[in-house]
């Protein structure tokens, strides 16, 4: 199934949603916003994890400056231009303004402005002292209130609950599934397809599972393995094909769309011992060290953390693990950070490619040029 | 098989070059045109044709842009690899490398220890700090592209070029003409706009001597010299018997590895 195709079935599948009653609840998708609230208020969370391209940039310039954030810029093309296979964001009840970064900010900012969408507010601390653990849980509460306010009752802490278990166990198959040896493209359309979802595609989920550890990469020696962190591999994107075609292997995505959603879950014995869901949601706030915002030192964490993952990998494959960066343009964050990425990592025997780039269909050949040299020096 | 050869088909020219026992027997550079394919597969016909060679007793590495384009390739490599090994030929000891091609300029770092690439820097897509910057600005200074090089070292006054962007620096550039400077000072503040762009990307990745300076841009001397200044230190560029081979070095890199791989 290609992305079209997945776009036509998502489209059917939030009108069936909407005609029953349901609302969608759109956001830039990020790791910290507490989706099974949305969830417990019977409300369909949808992430925009759609990347762009030269159309959908340009179509955001009359709201956007160029020099913005290429994913931020993609997001607004999506909602001034529609494209055909994007007609679903009709459908988009609510946005969820939040802080992620400055682009998230000014991007939800405007989408709700310009076209006309209900805003929704949760911001984040950046620090996480106890007083901005207080802040988080005011934020849950307040977020709550919003959301009780449009369905005209109270969320009941039973609910959410249910729903924190439900996303609990949806991310531990979708790690389950992330550990299977296969071909990063066939890997990452699927988990794509999951985290757009939400744990509605559990059962899909777990059959591609079964159905994969059965037809598991059994000698990959003539693949170079690679593990990509920085920003996501959105749906629509062809970065992926280029790392293929060059003949390498994506075993891992240190992404939202990867390690950073679905690392964040609970104990059991977690769950069970906490009476009080939104503390929960604060303890999995506080104990988030694998986000690259709203987490003090996350370059120090991510650092260890994917020397960790290259480490195992090695002892269980005997084979090393190239990284690459994947900065989407004027993504402020993850670009000013790339070069101290590269230089610790680079130090510890790891080699980076910092791969900054938009989603131009224009620099394909040079992006291409600067993979294939990566995966040839090692 | 002892006859290897290297296409590198670049954004603006084809280089094709054959060797025999790592000795370079002959070589043909073209424009690219829009027809990487035909160029690529003329300039090989024509080069075998010259040395009473079939394509059988050869085996070609492309590389370059367009090294993708072209089907007589048994296999390929990137640029970047090629001129690593291009600039090893011509000095072993090398560190670093910055080509500077038609469309794309590229700073290179060799492990001394394994001969290796270790770390590389492109530049944006962007004709800032490539030969298509050169050629737009000697356009606008109406001045041939083999003498801007030479006029730019004339200059006791370099201008100031400060935009970046080829469209705004060739509006720099009319500008600066019309308010009477000199052609000479102008073309060095051009040099010294390249020199500043490259010389900033390769600094990044920590380049240091020995470095070798490739690509069609090597030609130039003063981009050369400009290089110097920005970098600090010497750098070298591929010569033999008199003539620059600065433009051959990834092709000849390219035939080099098919050399290496053929042996190992």
């Amino acid at each position: 199934m290609d992305n079209l195709e997945l776009l036509s079935e998502y489209t059917l599948f939030l009108k069936e949603e909407k005609q029953k009653g349901k609302k969608v609840v759109a956001f830039i998708s990020h790791d910290n916003i507490p989706e099974e609230l949305l969830d417990a208020a019977g409300f369909i969370p949808l992430r925009l994890m759609f990347a762009g391209n030269d159309e959908l940039m340009d179509a955001s310039h009359d709201y956007l400056s160029p020099s913005t954030c290429a994913f931020a810029q993609s997001c607004i093309g999506l909602f001034s231009t529609k494209p055909n296979h994007f007609r679903f964001l009709d459908l988009v009840d609510y946005f969820i303004v939040s802080n992620h970064c400055v682009s998230d900010i000014c991007a939800s900012e405007i989408i709700s402005k310009y076209f006309n969408i209900p805003r929704l507010n949760f911001y984040l601390s950046y620090t996480k002292n106890e007083n901005s653990l207080k802040y988080f849980k005011f934020e849950l509460l307040d977020f709550k209130d919003q959301l009780e306010k449009i369905i005209g009752i109270e969320i009941k802490n039973e609910a959410l609950m249910d729903s924190i278990k439900k996303y609990n166990n949806f991310k531990k198959k979708l790690l389950e599934f992330n550990n299977l040896n296969i071909r990063g493209s066939e890997k990452l359309r699927i988990l794509q397809k999951a985290i757009l979802y939400g744990p509605i595609f559990l059962p899909e989920l777990e059959s591609y599972t079964l159905k994969f550890s059965e037809n598991q990469i059994q000698n990959s020696k003539d693949l170079k393995d690679v593990i990509i962190t920085g920003c996501s591999v959105f749906l629509n994107d062809y970065l992926i094909e280029l790392i293929e075609e060059a003949g390498g292997n994506v075993i891992s995505f240190d992404t939202w769309i990867g390690n950073n959603y679905y690392y964040q879950i609970f104990e059991e014995t977690v769950i069970n011992l906490t009476k009080n869901p939104f503390d929960l949601l604060v303890r999995r706030f506080e104990n988030n060290l694998y986000g690259d915002h709203s987490v003090p030192n996350f370059l120090e964490n991510k650092v260890s953390q994917i020397e960790k993952i290259c480490q195992n990998y090695l002892e269980k494959t005997g084979k090393k693990l190239r990284i690459i960066n994947h900065i989407i343009k004027f993504c402020d964050h993850i670009s000013l950070m790339s070069a101290y990425l590269k230089e610790q990592l680079q130090e510890k025997g790891f080699p980076v490619l910092n791969l900054e780039r938009d989603y131009s269909r224009a620099n394909r050949g040079q992006l291409s040029t600067r993979i294939e040299a990566f995966l040839e020096m090692v | 098989m002892t006859v290897f050869v290297g296409i590198d088909i670049g954004s603006l020219e084809t280089k094709v070059v054959l060797l025999e026992n790592s000795e370079l027997l002959d070589f043909r550079v073209n424009r690219s045109t829009f027809d990487f394919k035909r160029v690529g597969n003329e300039m090989f016909n024509d080069l075998l044709e010259r040395n009473n060679l079939k394509k059988s007793d050869v085996y070609v590495m492309s590389t370059g842009y367009g090294r993708n384009s072209i089907d007589i390739a048994d296999d390929r490599i990137t640029e970047i690899t090629a001129h690593a090994r291009g600039a090893q030929y011509f000095f072993p000891d090398v560190h670093s490398v910055i080509d500077i091609g038609g469309q794309d300029s590229k700073a290179i770092v060799i492990s001394k220890k394994s001969g290796n690439v270790i770390d590389f820097q492109m530049n944006d897509k962007c004709a800032a700090g490539t030969g298509r910057f050169i050629e737009v600005m000697a356009g606008a200074l109406e001045v041939p592209i083999q003498n801007i090089g030479e006029l730019a070292l004339n200059s006791n006054n370099p201008a100031s070029i400060s935009s970046t962007c080829t469209v705004f620096a060739e509006s720099e550039v009319i500008s600066l003409f019309a308010k009477g400077t000199k052609k000479e000072d102008i073309a060095a503040g051009i040099h010294k706009s390249i020199a500043r762009r490259v010389g900033g990307m390769a600094k990044r990745i920590g380049v240091s001597p020995l470095l070798v300076f490739c690509g069609g841009v090597a030609k130039n001397i003063a981009v050369k010299k400009f290089l110097e200044q920005e970098l600090g230190f010497e750098i070298m560029s591929p010569i033999s018997n008199g003539q620059s081979n600065a433009q051959l070095t990834g092709a000849i890199g390219a035939a080099l590895i098919a050399s290496d791989q053929s042996n190992s």
